[in-house]
């Protein structure tokens, strides 16, 4: 039994127990509506980028773990030339007055005053941090006059102000060994244009201070951020005097901005695609009834995110979001459907049977243009493809099924209906083939200075206001958050840092005069520690030592001091020297660096080294520290992901033609009706890659989804365009498929309104694509295709 | 570096340049009466000037450090602290910005307070005590009149000293015009005495001094 016979007999069994019908209609949805509220979402981007172990989704979960990627970044800041301590003062008032409920955590400055406990921290530690060569070159500096100066400058000291706070150090350390220690600490400035002011992070014009705040809030969670932000102005507002702003920069404020952005872009579109359709409605479909072919897309939606969550855990809140809108879609089987009984001109059983081919190759063709997109290495991709191809699979089984039994036909006379369509279009002919090739001739010809690009920036929407926020912050704090990462990796934290020191020696050969982020000049491993304490045993008890510390007694007798001044510095050279350890920086008050450094977790320890971005630097770090080392930076990630994005662009592309060819190959089995079927989708391609490249328009990410539908669209007009010439059968066909190509240009190409980037980019992809491809289907394909007789 | 040291350097010299003179008569007034009378009298300076020796009772030297220098201050926020023996260094403050400098070493330079913690405790202080804010001197030191003829103050801080203050004297001159002896007492032992000479009340300044 055919396809055809099957369709027509299950309308006949159905229209005496259309109760039944209508109930389990009712009771899958329901069903489906039930699941679908048990479906956990998840609104996070991790579902747009690359997985399957890529490099790229590696890449980016080590971003995401930069020490400022997560921090909220609150910048103080006057135009005004102001005292710091002015501004400083505000800083204090508005760190005081933001929410706790809100900002788990603010902080201002290095968290209490650093010198005490850091001075005291470097005199025990220098024995194990002090290389060989640096004590050697610290017995240079110190050699005749070198000490002679350092103790007369302990001299002065004490005679100053300052010498009360300055005796108990200079008894410690009268050759101001921790000097070398504060060397290494320059290591850790992450802000390259920061400077300390009453313990307060300050920028360099001393115009901005810096608060670095931590919330519970997901970046993600466009309510947390709303409530993030009203808290942030609100205690400005109470807070900061005229003269004094504050800017917070943080993903969350990108969040809200595309929140709001997609909410406003919701209701603008809404009432364009609502005016649109019911102009189309008033014009093409003037029934009632018609209204069900509009419910379909609605009715498949629940059904669909219950598919995918058979299949992925969690489902993509983006995915649902967009596949439902690419659902719209569906509403063409209906309108195939409505059209063709409201016709008439055979019984109902007859027209859907003859309906049924057409329809089950559109939406094959169209389910294996999304089918491709099941080898995305985007998840989120991976996630749509299983959406739209149970939505489309639902969506036409009702239309078969249930939608006949819901629309009226008018009551059958034996008489079929002619069309004067083909004629009165076959008669323009040369008029409409040439017009044709010159447009497929000038897209081609513009198509060719198409560019792919794949930042994510580009996908989301950055407020002119949000970004003159962050280029301040650039200007005034440096580019601290866009520099490379490297990642040092052992099975303990030992092997880490040894592993760490041998990228720090690297980098101090390949560009020494590049600022940079390192623990290891102040963290090394067990290894160099010990070897550094043998090195200052050595020193200490060898000739240079001996002879710097006679020096030290006999020069210092001669300028007054007691025997007895320097009893703390050589009790301390006599004592045995302690190993530098994780613990005794934090107790130091470095704890927040190093912890941002050293990352401990699932028995892996990981080091971070930051580094001046450079794209060769990549290269040569993870080549002489194979496995052990990995480089990853901002600029490197859109490289990488604008790489994977054309891949998958080209890949997806051919794939899908591919897989469109040989279904029509299936249906058609004569390549003259197989090109002909192709005329939308080539046409609406070409003049979409065409027209894109004439504005100037990139190829992003949604392009791609965008490109899908305008094959999976077009090809579906070809069908049944082919199909009606090839039969010689009118089922309002061309009328069904003006209406469609009118109905997806009022949905989707209503989305050209948006300000949200994504949102306008479907808009365009689908306006330029399948605007073209309708005229195609309905002039060029009459032109071209005179159907099997001779 | 400890915040106290410098409260105790600079209130030490101020409480010498501050407190106005007071009058000798016998009295029975408790102490609050005398420095009440001290703020009411400290009010109309405008500036002041001293030469000053510095003696210095440190274990880590075998004998007395001998040092002299000049002091001087203008309302509302400028100071100048030097030693001219038996080196030559010093530093001027103006607001938040200071200057100093250091003739062995032919350096000089400017700084920023706000960038210096210990500078900016000690002009925190300095400027405190120049404008006779007795008020805070009350929170932060218990205040006890040792002797009225001259007068004679002991104060003890009632902050952290991190255990190196023990407490301060002041003496004021016979006349009561001015004060003439500070001694800061650590808690190891060693101290530090100054003595003012030739000091001038509401005398021009030249800006140069700044």
């Amino acid at each position: 039994m055919s396809l055809s016979e099957t369709i027509a007999k299950s309308y006949r069994f159905f229209a005496c127990r259309r109760r039944l019908l209508f109930g389990l209609t009712a009771v899958l949805l329901l069903l489906s509506a039930v699941a679908f509220a048990r479906i956990r979402l998840e609104a996070n981007i991790d579902a747009m980028l690359p997985d399957r172990g890529s490099r790229v989704a590696a890449d980016f979960a080590l971003l995401q773990r930069a020490p400022f990627a997560r921090k909220v970044l609150i910048s103080v800041e006057t135009e005004a030339d102001m005292d710091s301590a002015v501004l400083v003062a505000a800083a204090d008032r508005l760190a005081a007055a933001l929410d706790p409920a809100v900002f788990d955590r603010v902080v201002t400055g290095p968290g209490g005053p650093l010198q005490g406990p850091l001075v005291n921290w470097l005199e025990g530690a220098l024995p194990s941090l002090l290389t060989a060569s640096e004590l050697q070159d610290l017995a240079v500096e110190l050699d005749g006059e070198g000490l002679q100066n350092r103790l007369q400058e302990n001299y002065e000291q004490l005679l100053a102000p300052q010498g009360w706070a300055l005796k108990s150090l200079i008894r410690r350390d009268p050759l101001s060994l921790y000097l070398q220690g504060l060397k290494k600490l320059r290591h850790l400035n992450m802000i390259p244009q920061m400077r300390l002011v009453d313990n307060h992070f300050v920028s360099s014009d001393g115009k901005s201070v810096l608060l670095v705040a931590e919330t519970a809030i997901p970046m993600t969670d466009s309510a947390g951020a709303k409530t993030l932000m009203a808290s942030f102005d609100a205690a400005v507002a109470a807070t900061l005097p005229p003269g004094i702003g504050a800017s917070l920069v943080a993903g969350h404020r990108y969040t809200l901005a595309n929140a709001e952005a997609i909410q406003g872009d919701l209701w603008r579109i809404l009432a364009a695609s609502t005016l649109a359709l019911l102009i189309l409605f008033g014009c093409f479909l003037r029934s009632l009834q018609a209204g069900y072919v509009l419910l379909l897309p609605l009715a498949v939606v629940c059904f669909s995110a219950v598919a995918v969550s058979w299949f992925f855990a969690p489902v993509s809140a983006v995915t649902l979001g967009f596949g439902a809108v690419l659902l719209g879609i569906t509403v063409d089987f209906g309108l195939h459907v409505y059209f063709a009984l409201r016709r008439g001109g055979a019984p109902p059983e007859a027209i859907i049977g003859e309906l049924s081919q057409p329809l089950l190759f559109g939406a094959l063709t169209t389910v294996a243009g999304f089918a491709v997109l099941l080898f995305s290495d985007l998840p989120g991709q991976r996630q749509l493809a299983v959406f739209s191809i149970a939505g489309i699979g639902m969506a036409l089984l009702l239309s078969l099924l249930v939608l006949p039994h819901l629309i009226t036909a008018p009551r059958f006379s034996g008489k079929a209906t002619g069309s004067h369509w083909l004629r009165q279009v076959r008669g323009q002919r040369r008029l409409i083939l040439g017009v044709w090739l010159l447009l497929l001739v000038a897209a081609g010809w513009q198509a060719t200075g198409l560019v792919f690009n794949g930042d994510l920036r580009r996908m989301s929407l950055v407020p002119a206001e949000l970004a003159a926020a962050e280029q301040t912050l650039q200007q005034r704090w440096g580019d601290f958050r866009s520099q490379a990462m490297v990642w040092t990796r052992g099975e303990d934290r030992d092997q880490a840092l040894a592993a760490n020191e041998q990228l720090f020696a690297l980098l101090q050969q390949a560009q020494s005069d590049q600022p940079r982020v390192s623990i290891a000049p102040l963290l090394p491993s067990t290894a160099v520690q010990q070897a550094n304490r043998a090195a200052w045993q050595t020193f200490w008890t060898g000739p240079h030592g001996q002879r710097l510390l006679a020096d030290l007694r006999r020069q210092a007798a001669e300028m007054g001091f007691s025997a007895k001044a320097f009893a703390p510095f050589f009790d301390r050279l006599s004592e045995k020297p302690q190993p530098v350890t994780l613990e005794g920086l934090r107790q130091a008050g470095l704890g927040d660096l190093v912890d941002s450094l050293i990352l401990e977790q699932g028995g892996q320890v990981e080091v971070l080294t930051l580094v001046e971005d450079h794209p060769e630097l990549a290269e040569r770090v993870e080549s002489l520290l194979p496995g052990r080392a990995q480089l990853v930076s901002q600029a490197g990630f859109r490289r990488d992901i604008s790489a994977a994005i054309s891949r998958d662009f080209i890949r997806f592309m051919l794939s899908a033609f591919l897989v469109v060819i040989l279904f029509l190959a299936l249906l058609f089995r004569r390549p003259v009706k197989v090109l002909a079927a192709l005329v939308p989708v080539v046409t609406g391609l070409a003049t979409m890659f065409g027209s894109m490249a004439a504005l100037g328009l990139d190829v992003n990410l949604f392009n791609i989804i965008g490109c899908i539908l305008v094959i999976g669209l077009g090809v579906d007009y070809g069908i049944f365009m082919v199909c009606k010439i090839a039969d010689d059968r009118d089922c309002a066909t061309d009328k069904a498929v003006l209406v469609s190509g009118l109905t997806t240009l009022a949905g989707f190409g209503a989305l050209v309104l948006a300000r949200h980037p994504a949102l306008h980019s479907i808009g365009v992809t689908v306006l330029l694509g399948i605007g073209p491809a309708i005229p195609a289907a309905l002039l060029v394909i009459p032109a071209l295709y005179r159907g099997d007789k001779p | 570096m400890k915040k106290w040291l410098y409260t105790l350097c600079f209130c030490a010299l101020l409480i010498w340049f501050c407190l106005p003179p007071l009058a000798l008569a016998e009295s029975a007034s408790p102490d609050t009466e005398v420095l009440e009378e001290l703020e009411r009298l400290s009010a109309g300076i405008e500036t002041l000037s001293s030469d000053f020796i510095q003696e210095k009772y440190l274990a880590v030297f075998e004998e007395v450090m001998l040092s002299r220098g000049r002091f001087y201050f203008k309302q509302p926020d400028s100071l100048r602290w030097e030693l001219t023996e038996p080196v030559a260094t010093g530093f001027v403050l103006q607001g938040d910005e200071g200057r100093r400098w250091h003739q062995r070493t032919g350096s000089e330079e400017h700084f920023d307070i706000d960038r210096e913690p210990i500078m900016k405790i000690v002009a925190e202080q300095l400027f405190a005590w120049a404008g006779a804010d007795f008020s805070w001197l009350r929170q932060n030191y218990r205040i006890a009149v040792e002797g009225r003829a001259p007068v004679r103050l002991r104060l003890e801080p009632l902050f952290e000293t991190g255990g190196f203050l023990d407490h301060l004297q002041i003496q004021f001159a016979a006349s009561g015009r001015h004060v003439q002896i500070v001694e800061l007492h650590e808690a190891d032992g060693d101290f530090t005495r100054l003595r003012f000479e030739n000091t001038r009340i509401n005398q021009p300044l030249t800006r140069e001094l700044f």
